[in-house]
């Protein structure tokens, strides 16, 4: 038997090696501020660690990697497969003593998203980027939109096709404000597009769609693919410009962050854009009488918070405001901080790499749904839609966007496709 | 005989392993799973991380899993060290030869609530803060909460003999476990209670098993599962802190709170003026309170509405007798519910110039009586400053005193002070340092009729050393059992001095 440490980390030195004594001398500082507390505070929150019960794969072990490369113990090549467990919700950051009473004082706010997506950039400058990530992004480089109907031969993926979700629905090109359609919605689930755009219009806000949609580019980011992330941002804010785009609305909390995170560190203070959160602005059209939420529905539902809308951004009260609103509707909710250990496991690029994982995440968090004995589990992120509503297939329980429910009880009639809901409804 | 390090393990090994196991990804021989068990948030001897790593980790689901595993390795005589949530503040789950890690996380489920006769069964993987939010629908709760309540894991509770910030109110580990099932080092399944009978509390018959197997670190085999009081969830709870300009007027505060009768309370702590002076590092972290504040006293009760009521009036009188002053409603319900997450932030650590440097929490947790605690604060401050001084790598975090006896408030405490140590500094030097400071401070603790450990356990070098003048003549006791149970020195080898056992 030999091991794969066989091989001593100092012998693989060279160009390699400075890569990584690179990542280690950035994230060192952060690394051990981890270590040194030891708290583990994280774990339980966790959703990988949840279902893994692996220590390798808690935001702790991220952090003591950094110092164990530090100290000449392992390489990047031990710990790659490691670091594609975490979804990137950000529970870890929140529930982290450092961050919860000291980090800001101290500057020094836990970051384990921000050290997971440089050991992955370091994946991919080494060669070590996972098969699928790798055939994933390279999909995307060459249709400009992510492969979400498959990486297949002859899916209708890509710019021939990114705008089918929007038939018939006569929504102009260009314009101030634009709403930038996420790839899992305009291709997958187009019944959360349109119901989006359908209920804009109605409410009637003026926007329109861009010129040319790329992906976002967040999901490359993600998963370590950061000169193909920018690269897409820098298409995309062209085409804003040269449409005179002053505003995006971001209906998918995936895209929210890439534009408020993503975007600014790449372009600085050149970047103007005012970026809206599809909830927020629904909220507020509800709140000012613009939008009329007035035939019932007659169900009862619980809201799964999006980590990224949750646990990221610290929108939690729109999506509730919104769902109270709603004649008929029944809604129990488990509070925000609860969920702060609740996921789908639809995000970081995990469902690519680790579909069983994903499915793991997104059954726990459908069975805690059922608990509540309700109809249906709303979700506000395309993305964690299609897990869910897969495990929400399995275990009997409608999974619907917020979206859709706003334009169900604004008298919409929306169309589209549903994904594995519709799996369910047909049932 | 002590058993020899066994850093890395054949393939043949490795194949009896997964047969064993039978599930891919459940042995585990890669560097990262093996540095990622190699250590617990306890002060660690960074600079010699790759000792302590195991050779092997494996994964078990069941109890009939983890007896093969220690049948194969009582067989070949490779070391076993038992690991639950790592979170100890011994090195309890810390290999010291290498071996098998059996890391027993996956074994966290709930296997039956029994609200009739009061008990929930478990694995040994599952944690409190998890199991209270299953067991809240019940209307009950394992009121199991340490420091590290979100994050400890029940196995680990019972292999350290947990300590619990509620337990004058309801118990701590010890009491919490009704019976668990344990797999000795020889690889035979056994159940131990108090006699017999998977719920029964309370027996006269044969040996008290379950209490030799409590605190076992390890080093008796691997607990497979739990049966844990159900206890009913509190209706009310009451928490007040008192502000002194004196230490001694705090103490007597405490002593007159815990000797009142009050029957719903649950605990005090008192705060020393160092542990004040950590706390007020960072204002984010601590309510403000006046410079004349130099002691603190914590109280909580739990219980029914018109008992906690009637005794909040008398707690209330009680804590400002001797001078001292209510904090306010902010800190009362503010600290309190963050208790677990406030108290030890590496951040907080200072060299003796004030540079904020990331220290590791070392809390040095002796059980000691009321009358004694003063004395013994002034000595164990006096070494404190004497290590920093001569190293520069230590900070004085102050001394905490919690009530420590279970279901009464009185008698003996919780006294811990608590060291920053920066780990990233430490050579072989400064570790022996570390370990002379340890036993030092220990060793004030027999000096005045305590004992070196309340909660964590006795394991880690500085401490090890001082368990037979502890024991006395039980230490000679100790080592027959030792060395009955486990007739190879299998199990967790090297901890606590008990290689004496084979010498002969």
């Amino acid at each position: 038997m030999t091991f794969d440490d066989s091989t001593s980390p100092a012998s693989r030195a060279g160009q390699d090696g400075q890569l990584q004594r690179e990542f280690v001398e950035r994230w060192r500082q952060n690394g051990y501020n981890c270590f040194s507390s030891g708290h583990k505070f994280c774990r339980e929150v966790c959703p990988v660690t949840q279902v893994t019960r692996n220590e390798n794969h808690t935001p702790t072990a991220f952090h003591a990697n950094i110092i164990a490369m530090d100290k000449d113990l392992l390489d990047i090549e031990d710990v790659a497969d490691d670091y594609v467990h975490c979804t990137q919700c950000g529970a870890c950051e929140i529930r982290c003593p450092n961050t919860l009473f000291v980090g800001d004082f101290y500057q020094a706010r836990t970051e384990t998203v921000k050290v997971v997506r440089a050991a992955r950039a370091l994946m991919v400058d080494k060669g070590l980027d996972r098969d699928g990530w790798k055939l994933w992004n390279r999909l995307t480089n060459d249709l400009k939109n992510e492969p979400v109907l498959g990486t297949g031969d002859g899916q209708p993926n890509g710019q021939d096709h990114v705008r089918d979700w929007a038939e018939g629905l006569q929504i102009p090109i260009g314009g101030e404000t634009i709403m930038f359609v996420d790839c899992e919605a305009a291709f997958y689930r187009t019944s959360n597009t349109r119901a989006t755009a359908q209920v804009l219009q109605q409410a009637g806000v003026e926007f329109g769609l861009m010129n040319e949609q790329w992906c976002c580019g967040g999901p490359a980011a993600e998963m370590g693919y950061v000169e193909q992330s920018r690269a897409f941002a820098e298409h995309n804010l062209a085409d804003w410009r040269a449409s005179g785009v002053k505003r995006v609305i971001a209906i998918e909390p995936h895209d929210y962050i890439h534009f408020t995170e993503d975007y600014p560190a790449y372009f600085g203070m050149d970047f103007d854009i005012e970026v809206v959160q599809i909830i927020e602005l629904v909220a507020e059209l509800i709140k000012n009488g613009q939008l009329k939420l007035e035939r019932p529905i007659n169900k009862t539902v619980t809201y799964h918070d999006p980590c990224r809308l949750n646990k990221r951004k610290g929108i939690h009260e729109a999506p509730r405001f919104i769902l109270n609103s709603i004649p008929g509707l029944i809604f129990k909710d488990v509070d925000h901080v609860t969920q702060w250990s609740y996921c789908s496991g639809g995000g970081g690029g995990l469902p690519i790499e680790k579909p069983e994982i994903t499915e793991a995440i997104s059954d726990v968090r459908v069975a805690r749904a059922k608990e509540l004995d309700v109809d249906m589990l709303v979700s506000a992120c395309v993305w964690s839609e299609r897990p869910l509503a897969t495990a929400g297939h399995k275990a009997g329980i409608e999974v619907a966007d917020i979206i859709e429910l706003v334009a169900e009880s604004a008298g919409i009639e929306v169309g589209g496709r549903r994904g594995a809901s519709d799996l369910e409804a047909a049932r | 005989m002590t058993t020899a390090p066994v850093m890395t393990v054949d393939a043949a090994i490795v194949a009896e392993l997964e047969a064993i196991m039978n599930e891919p990804g459940s042995v585990l021989t890669g560097v990262s799973s093996r540095a990622n068990r190699a250590r617990v948030p306890a002060p660690f001897p960074l600079h010699r991380w790759a000792e302590h790593m195991p050779a092997v980790v494996v994964l078990p689901r069941t109890a009939e899993q983890v007896s093969e595993i220690i049948k194969l390795a009582n067989r070949v005589k490779i070391p076993v060290v038992p690991r639950a949530g790592g979170t100890g503040l011994n090195d309890g789950a810390v290999p010291l030869r290498g071996g098998i890690m059996v890391d027993v996380k996956r074994m966290n489920q709930i296997h039956e609530v029994d609200l009739a006769d009061r008990t929930v069964t478990v694995g040994p993987g599952i944690n409190m803060l998890k199991l209270n939010e299953e067991l809240k629908k019940y209307g009950v709760f394992y009121p199991d909460t340490p420091a590290s309540y979100p994050c400890s894991l029940v196995g680990g509770r019972i292999a350290c003999s947990g300590w619990s910030l509620l337990g004058s109110r309801f118990g701590h580990t010890r009491d919490l476990v009704v019976s668990f099932e344990i797999v000795l080092p020889t690889g035979e399944i056994i159940r131990v209670g108090d006699g017999g009978g998977k719920k029964v509390r309370k027996s006269s018959t044969g040996y008290h098993l379950k209490h030799l197997f409590m605190g076992h670190q390890g080093t008796l085999g691997i607990v497979t599962e739990a049966t844990l009081e159900l206890v009913p969830r509190p209706e009310a709870e009451f928490a007040a802190f008192f502000a002194f300009d004196d230490f001694g007027n705090a103490h007597r505060t405490v002593y007159g709170i815990v000797t009142s009768g009050i029957a719903t309370l649950a605990g005090t702590v008192l705060f020393d003026e160092k542990k004040i002076e950590y706390l007020r590092r960072d204002d984010e972290a601590f309510i403000p309170m006046p410079p004349w504040v130099n002691s603190i006293v914590a109280t909580a009760l739990y219980g029914t509405k018109p008992e906690v009521r009637e005794a909040s009036k008398l707690l209330m009188d009680l804590g400002r007798k001797e001078g001292g002053r209510y904090t306010g409603d902010e800190m009362a319900v503010g600290d309190w519910a963050s208790r677990h997450d406030r108290y030890a932030n590496p951040l907080h650590g200072r060299l003796k110039d004030g540079t904020v440097a990331p220290m590791s929490w070392h809390c040095e947790d002796a059980s000691l009586n009321w009358t004694v605690i003063p004395k013994v604060r002034e000595e164990w401050t006096a070494i404190a400053d004497r290590y920093i001084d001569k190293f520069g790598i230590f900070d004085n975090w102050g001394i905490y005193c919690y009530t420590n006896a279970a279901y009464k408030p009185w008698g003996d405490y919780l006294a811990e002070i608590d060291i920053g140590i920066w780990e990233e500094k430490l050579d072989d030097e400064s570790w022996a340092g570390w370990v002379d400071f340890k036993s030092e401070i220990a060793k004030v603790s027999l000096k005045y009729g305590g004992s070196i450990t309340a909660c964590h356990g006795s394991t880690r070098a500085g401490d090890a050393e001082l368990v037979s003048e502890e024991m006395g003549g039980g230490w000679d006791v100790m080592l027959k059992i030792k060395r009955t149970l486990d007739p190879n020195n299998i199990m967790n080898p090297g901890k606590q001095m008990l290689d004496q056992a084979y010498e002969s």
